[in-house]
């Protein structure tokens, strides 16, 4: 444990952090191109293990046009920093999606992220193309229970060992030995559920901000010692794509960038894809320049909110949330949370139940119990003033007795 | 003069013209501080976006004052350690003689006066710490607040050129961590918003320095009868004659 904490303030040393390059010269990505030529020429001779569905009918079949298959190319392109030269790249890479394999484990967590790819009326590429991916192991899609999912799990582990990427959902309950959460026929803990899946992927990809940061169930008090993936898990490549839920178009983004080009994107500090998490909310918002003006909707409902004012005092987070929800968005583009006049609770950063999502400016946010909480404030007040008057009650004994020798002498 | 009464130099000019200089930039940075931190005051809404930049301008002047307490703070180390006038650091070392005077001085407080032992004519060694005290938090607000103006500047681009938000990167990635560490949480992630509570509250702590610099300088001025307050105007005081000569 005090090994990770050495190397991540040694990664925060080396200021890998908040830079982003989105231009990295023409020779770099001419190289790059033909790197990823290379690669979806090899992809396409592979076949799909288990998955033969064709991206080209499921988009058919889901009423999406071809017009709004290239636009969600080019879109994608522009997300992950790539020249507008990679467009029919990363289409092609989208028709190869089903020859990686995908093995995704839930922890402790609500299946949020699962749903927000899963229940929305629209599907949108983003989602499809997650539909078709070859995924190997889901515990809340797939119809096999106990054993026989079991079975599953281990045969995919089997078959694509050191070759499938490892989504986990969910944060994991340290405390108790891990007996805060089990799962299986087996009653496995989680911990070791997570350690026996991680150990042969090819690379762990965390998603929401429970299997990134701990998230909700980290929260204080945090009863479970809840931590995320990349605090239990050592010696593995892992991206973080924190967020409440994650958005379905940054996990394409990493797959996509995985399938096209071999390797992951580039990751800041906190393990996050700097395409994604590189800028603050801020920056991009569409609210900024009622921010710059010191124009803040003072309640909800007020005339500020009805003119689309900054929520700065409402709490909004933007200023300090890196994600690219502003650009974005959710749903393909329809809207966001600032967007519909709620403002950012900080859903992508380490403890932002605690630390972000209280609803005011920080300096206002002083929202817990009095001194952290009733009893606990007594217990603790006791102690220290009976402390305070034991040291008293020695320093007055210790005088006493210098005072008491001193009067003796004199007499 | 007071007849038996000697004059003593206690603040060159440069040094009173930095105490004046943070003085006002403190005042500002606390009044745009407050304001950046949750905006205190209303602009009128009736008047279009176009014509205001309230928060902007509160953000303006609260990076230039920040911007001139790094320089006033560069100047004070290098006279902490190189002045030609008195170098504070030689009050601050942990000696037998600048210890005794520490107490002596802070006796001299919770007395009440009632009891004065230590020469009152130069810079003392308890004056001299809570001048120290000062600027270790001044400097650990320019240390947080760096990292939160460079936190803007992801583009790794600056007026200046990319060397600055480097160079800035370098010198304040280390506030994370370490607020963290001092903020405390049930994750070990650290995160940007433990710089910016850190910051918050450690210009609390700075008020109440203030507080008891401002107190404890007029308190002097009443009970030693040495006119202290008037070393931040005039660079001298003056003591009794004799009483120098004593200790």
């Amino acid at each position: 444990m005090a090994d990770d904490k050495i190397e991540s303030v040694k990664s925060l040393f080396t200021a890998k952090s908040a830079k982003v390059e989105t231009n990295k010269g023409e020779k770099y990505y001419e190289n790059l191109y033909a790197q990823c030529r290379e690669r979806l020429d090899n992809l396409k001779k592979i076949v799909p293990v288990s998955n033969n569905i064709k991206i080209k009918e499921a988009i058919e079949e889901e009423g999406v046009s071809r017009r709004d298959f290239l636009k969600w190319a080019s879109a994608t392109t522009a997300m992950l920093m790539l020249p507008a030269s990679f467009t029919p790249l990363v289409a092609e890479a989208a028709t190869l999606m089903n020859r990686v394999p995908v093995v995704w484990i839930e922890l402790q967590d609500c299946a949020g992220n699962s749903e927000a790819l899963l229940r929305s009326d629209g599907p949108t590429v983003d989602e499809i193309i997650l539909d078709i991916i070859s995924l190997e192991f889901h515990e809340t899609l797939m119809a096999a229970a106990g054993h026989q999912a079991e079975k599953q799990l281990e045969d995919a582990v089997e078959t694509f060992k050191g070759k499938y990427l490892l989504f986990v959902e969910g944060s994991v309950p340290m405390g108790l030995n891990g007996q805060y959460g089990t799962l299986g026929a087996k009653g496995e803990t989680f911990i070791d559920h997570l350690h026996r899946v991680a150990k042969d992927a090819a690379a762990i990809v965390a998603v929401g901000s429970c299997a990134t940061f701990g998230g909700i169930p980290a929260a204080a008090p945090n009863p479970t010692d809840a931590k995320g993936v990349m605090d239990v898990v050592n010696g593995k490549t892992i991206v973080n794509i924190p967020a409440c839920p994650a958005n379905p178009s940054n996990m394409v983004g990493v797959i996509l960038h995985y399938v096209l080009t071999g390797q992951l994107p580039e990751l800041d500090s906190l393990l996050r894809p700097k395409f994604a998490f590189g800028y603050r909310i801020h920056d991009n918002c569409e609210r900024r320049a009622h921010f710059d003006a010191g124009e803040y909707v003072e309640e909800w409902g007020d005339e500020g909110a009805k003119n689309n004012f900054c929520l700065y005092k409402m709490g909004c987070k933007g200023p300090m949330t890196f994600n690219n929800c502003s650009i974005v968005r959710y749903n393909e583009g329809v809207n966001w949370p600032v967007g519909v006049g709620r403002g950012c609770i900080g859903c992508s950063e380490p403890d932002f139940w605690d630390k972000y999502a209280y609803e005011r400016p920080m300096a206002n946010a002083n929202i817990k119990a009095p001194t952290g909480g009733v009893e606990k404030t007594v217990d603790q007040f006791g102690l220290g003033l009976l402390t305070a008057a034991g040291i008293g009650i020695g320093i007055h004994a210790a005088a006493s007795a210098v005072a008491g020798k001193k009067d003796k002498g004199e007499a | 003069m007071k007849k038996g009464y000697k004059k003593v130099e206690r603040m060159t000019p440069a040094m009173r013209i930095i105490h004046w200089v943070n003085f006002f930039s403190m005042i500002v940075a606390i009044a745009t501080g407050l304001y950046i931190a949750a905006p205190y005051y209303q602009t009128l809404i009736a008047e279009p976006a176009v014509d205001k930049y309230v928060m902007a301008w509160n953000r303006w002047g609260h990076f230039i004052v920040a911007i001139i307490f790094d320089v006033t703070s560069i100047v004070v180390a290098y006279l902490y350690f190189f002045s030609r006038f008195e170098k504070p650091y030689k009050k601050v070392l942990p000696t037998g003689k600048n210890i005794k005077e520490f107490f002596a001085v802070l006796v001299n407080l919770i007395t009440l006066n009632r009891s004065k032992k230590f020469d009152s004519s130069h810079s003392d060694s308890f004056n001299t710490v809570y001048f120290t005290i000062f600027h270790l938090l001044l400097a650990f607000m320019l240390f947080t607040g760096l990292q939160l103006y460079v936190e803007g500047l992801e583009s790794g681009l600056s007026s200046i050129g990319t060397w600055w938000p480097s160079m800035l990167h370098i010198a304040t990635d280390w506030t994370i961590p370490f607020s963290h560490f001092l903020v405390g949480s049930s994750v070990q992630d650290a995160t940007i918003m433990d710089v910016r509570i850190v910051h918050h509250r450690i210009m609390w702590v700075i008020i109440v320095w203030v507080v008891f610099h401002i107190y404890y300088q007029v308190w002097r001025t009443i009970f030693w009868q040495e006119g202290d307050i008037a070393i931040a105007f005039g660079g001298s005081k003056f003591v009794k004659e004799d009483k120098k000569a004593e200790s």
